[in-house]
């Protein structure tokens, strides 16, 4: 459901390598942040143009909305262009952090959707649909990609239903709760699967130290 | 089962948002003092952070780009963001025009350029509406180090913006920053800070604070850099009452 088809063979033929592209990634990564810090508003336009493709598919997934998913993406690099220091983001990077937000940002709305409709996203069984528009077929060049590629095959190898645990808490915004209510089973299986997809998922992308720039 | 062992159980569940409302408040109480948890959760969120990427990257819609730009740097109230100098416009065209014909990547630099410029231009274009709409204009001398500067507001009384110049600036003293503020009912407002670039002078556009109650003048001071939040701590240079 996450991806194309094509994604999976790129992982396989072009395996992401930290330790080859780290010390570009991480310099580039350094001044792009002390420009940012120095208000250098070109350096604000680069970041905007590096991770609004991959803000924005998270949070129109999430959101299923696309509208909304903008003004989330727009107000995410809002709450980065004010607060951003040399320390923001940590070892993990700016990319990170820039995710973290944007997700927490849409989750913050999609429980405020829900608490104010008081109804379940109906959408959020439909295992299979394609939330995001696909990139054009360059997609492979677009920066990030492996980092991408990488990810999504460890996503694609958990089980299916610790995929589908996943699915529904990490992109569709559920509680654990309302994830047994959706899949009518025990909140006590839900915890279970989730917690051994997450081990797993920690496993896999430990690794993925540096975001492409 | 010790009571810390719910919380270590339960970090992967915090960290990725998906415990349930009161576990969430239970939890975010216990961080406050329980320091291996706090690691922990950061440690988790760190491992975590890319699990996102694994879906596709989303085409944005045309002129997203330019909207979160003009977003940012709008409300962020970036002084600096206003800022607009005919010479330098015509010379970053002329390097746009020339850099066309120089490969990709200076292409895509210039581009950027040209947004940035875009964003400016209509910021200035929104800066101009204002003072021609001014009803009140209100100024007052600045002096800071050996300079004599001033304040000027511009203010619009049907938008309640105000454009605000302050000129004839010396750069501030180091480890300072020069600070605009309202003067409300309640108390002082922090409003934007000031960019003073070499010309001394800088020009921006506010809309009124949403805190403090009416709005009885405005105040530049000198305050100590990271005094990000709270009332005035430095040297008040000007103040204006409306």
């Amino acid at each position: 459901m996450l991806k194309p088809e094509s994604s999976g063979s790129r992982a396989r033929a072009e395996p992401f390598e930290p330790g080859r592209r780290g010390g570009l990634a991480a310099e580039r990564e350094a001044s792009l942040r002390q420009r940012l810090v120095a208000r250098d508003e070109q350096a604000l336009v680069e970041l905007v143009d590096l991770a609004t493709p991959w803000l924005l598919s998270v949070v129109q997934a999430m959101l299923q909305d696309r509208d909304e998913a903008e003004e989330v993406v727009m107000h995410t690099f809002r709450i980065v262009w004010e607060n951003v220091t040399l320390e923001t983001g940590g070892n993990a990077g700016l990319m990170p952090y820039l995710l973290r937000v944007a997700r927490h940002r849409a989750i913050d709305r999609l429980r405020s959707r829900r608490r104010n409709e008081r109804k379940q996203m109906a959408v959020a069984l439909e295992w299979g649909r394609q939330s995001a528009p696909p990139v054009e077929p360059d997609e492979a060049g677009h920066p990030g990609w492996q980092v991408h590629a990488q990810v999504h095959a460890a996503f694609e190898a958990l089980p299916a239903e610790q995929r589908m645990a996943v699915q529904l808490a990490y992109f569709e915004g559920l509680t654990q709760s309302e994830i047994a209510a959706q899949l009518g089973i025990p909140l006590g299986t839900v915890k279970t699967r989730l917690r051994l997809a997450f081990d797993r998922l920690r496993t896999a992308l430990a690794g993925l130290k540096d975001w492409v720039l | 089962m010790k009571a810390h062992d719910w919380f270590v159980e339960h970090r992967v569940e915090y960290a990725t948002r998906i415990l349930d409302g009161d576990d969430i408040a239970t939890f975010e109480a216990h961080l406050v003092n329980c320091e291996d948890c706090r690691r922990e959760v950061s440690r988790i969120e760190t491992e975590l952070a890319w699990l996102p990427m694994s879906l596709p990257p989303a085409a944005p819609r045309p002129g997203l780009r330019r909207h979160i730009i003009q977003y940012v740097l709008d409300d962020a109230r970036v002084p600096g963001s206003r800022w607009l100098l005919p010479a330098a416009i015509a010379a970053s065209v002329l390097l746009a025009f020339a850099g066309w014909t120089a490969g990709r990547q200076q292409a895509q630099s210039l581009e950027r350029e040209v947004t940035v410029l875009q964003v400016r231009t209509e910021a200035l274009e929104d800066t101009l509406s204002v003072m021609r709409r001014a009803g009140r204009i209100l100024q007052t001398s600045v002096e800071a180090g050996d300079r004599r500067g001033g304040l000027v507001i511009f203010a619009d009384e049907t938008t309640h913006r105000w454009s605000v110049v302050v000129h004839g600036l010396p750069p501030a003293p180091a480890g300072s920053g020069y600070q605009f503020w309202f003067i409300c009912a309640d108390g002082m407002v922090r409003g934007s800070a000031i960019l003073v670039p070499g010309a001394g002078s800088t020009m921006f556009t506010t809309g009124m604070p949403e805190t403090g109650g009416a709005v009885l003048g405005a105040a530049l001071t000198v305050e100590p850099l990271g005094a990000a939040t709270g009332p005035p701590r430095g040297r008040q240079l000007a103040h204006l009452m409306l």
